[in-house]
């Protein structure tokens, strides 16, 4: 026997039960999309545990803490820019003697180093595992002849976006200005056709559509740092924010 | 006194109600992007729909003429011919005017091309644009005026029915409960700063629990078995440029 009561004896009762039936439909497909939701995490997490099984070579954990592994780099938006190799330019100065400016094709001709790197996203997902092209930071400073004095190295980007990094993480191996991974170009969404690598601070320090390079004396926050973001970054210290 | 009262709040109700009207296009752009923001750690940005293909075809000598080697990649591409070009190392690059592009990597065994494709989806692209006010001088102004239409939609709500249902009961509960969720949630979770000291304790805990002088990446074997992974970054050679790069003399910054 059906608990609906009589509608058209007791109009009254109508708009209730109708309230009731929409509850109960919004929280039946809330619940349908959570456990779709669910079951894909589950799917993701074997490679979580295997990341988290293993040690970097300085000791830490491989997947730093609250970090979960996906398969290719996920797309976080900011304003893009035009993303063409032909009007690339990158603007090497600041601390520096011999403070430069160098196009696509003369980037392409400077030493290149391809290295492997795991990159960490402040929002929680990580990729591991990545081949990264490029010239690095450290062979930039290196060309422009940067100063004693040089403290951070600012990362600047399309519309005026800047990043600053301590020099100790920015003249590591593996920091560089990339412009392919995994043997395949950045899409623009990825910061084509060249974007910075740190991949030791989280990865909104590696700027996307990158336009300079600045050694720097004093240190500057740059777009999120003054968002609430952390000046440093630290993945393995959790240093997301302020 | 009694008449003034009355028009006073039918004057509050008439304007809440208009407001109502203009404020709805403003919610649905904030609002659903908010929900699309809130989630992109789960969606990423979905303002942008970006396709990928990858095309082999016969490898391309180097001594090829660079006009001859961008037709052939625009012919294996199918897209015609492209409005800009770059030639650079082991890549030759293809600019399209709808913003496509085509990029050739250049081997001795084979070309591989990656075409990509990428176009802003047409309400929850514009709508995120939208969202932030960075960059857009008169939105900065209208998004202001949006808010203030809220917090008038929000206060006058208050007032817009008398009685049972307005402040004297459900609405003090109603409006109670909207205060409580925030409040309650700042004071379960410890608020930012409490977040931040266990976040740091946690980290603490895990650095010191490393052994030391642990040995390379993947010494410490999982118990059960893993998907492979690749392997921890280790230092790779240098690969050296193919020339001497032009890099164009700049003057010394203002501040150096």
């Amino acid at each position: 026997m059906s608990d609906k009561p009589d509608l058209d004896r007791y109009p009254e009762l109508a708009e209730r039960w109708n309230r009731r039936n929409f509850i109960k439909s919004a929280v039946a497909g809330t619940a349908l999309l959570g456990f779709g939701g669910a079951l894909m995490r589950l799917a993701a997490d074997d490679l979580t545990r295997a990341a988290r099984a293993e040690n970097r070579a300085d000791g830490r954990p491989r997947l730093p803490p609250g970090q979960r592994v996906l398969e290719f780099l996920r797309p976080m938006g900011g304003e893009e820019g035009d993303g063409k190799s032909e009007t690339f330019r990158l603007r090497v100065h600041g601390a520096c003697k011999k403070p430069f400016e160098v196009d696509y094709e003369n980037l392409l001709k400077l030493p290149q180093v391809e290295k492997m790197a795991d990159v960490h996203c402040v929002t929680g997902w990580s990729m591991i595992g990545g081949m990264w092209k490029g010239v690095q930071l450290k062979k930039l400073a290196e060309l422009a002849e940067m100063t004693d004095e040089a403290r951070f190295v600012i990362l600047e980007a399309a519309h005026g976006f800047t990043a600053n990094i301590p020099m100790k993480e920015a003249m590591a191996d593996n920091a560089m200005v990339t412009y392919r991974i995994n043997g395949k170009p950045f899409s623009i969404d990825h910061g084509a056709p060249v974007r910075g690598l740190v991949p030791d601070l989280y990865f909104w320090k590696s700027s996307k559509w990158i336009t300079g390079v600045k050694f720097v004396k004093n240190d500057a926050p740059g777009f999120w740092e003054t968002r609430g973001y952390n000046n440093h970054a630290d993945p393995w210290k959790e240093e997301r924010y302020g | 006194m009694v008449e003034l009262k009355k028009r006073w709040r039918a004057w509050l109700r008439a304007i809440h109600r208009d407001f109502g009207y203009l404020a709805i296009g403003f919610t649905l752009i904030y609002a659903i992007s908010g929900i699309a923001q809130n989630h992109i750690e789960d969606w990423g940005d979905v303002s942008f729909k970006a396709t990928e293909r990858t095309i082999a075809m016969a490898a391309i000598p180097a001594t090829t003429p660079e006009i001859v080697a961008v037709k052939s990649v625009a012919d294996a591409v199918g897209m015609g011919m492209p409005t800009a070009h770059t030639r650079a190392g082991d890549e030759i690059r293809l600019d399209y005017a709808n913003g496509s592009k085509a990029t050739a990597i250049l081997d001795p065994s084979g070309t591989t091309v990656t075409v990509q494709q990428h176009a802003r989806r047409p309400f929850i692209g514009l709508a995120n644009w939208l969202h932030t006010a960075r960059h857009k001088k008169a939105w900065k102004y209208i998004a202001d005026t949006y808010a203030v239409l809220l917090l008038y939609l929000a206060l006058s709500g208050i007032f817009m029915i008398k009685g049972k249902l307005g402040l004297k009961w459900r609405g003090t509960i109603l409006i109670s409960t909207g205060i409580a969720v925030p409040v309650l949630y700042i004071a379960l979770a410890g608020g930012p700063d409490s977040q931040k000291e266990a976040v740091a304790q946690t980290t603490t805990d895990e650095i010191h629990s490393v052994p030391v002088g642990i040995g390379p990446p993947s010494a410490k074997k999982p118990e059960t078995p893993t998907p492979t992974l690749t392997p921890t970054p280790t230092q790779e050679p240098d690969v050296k440029g193919p020339g001497s790069a032009v890099l164009v003399p700049l003057p010394p910054d203002d501040d150096q």
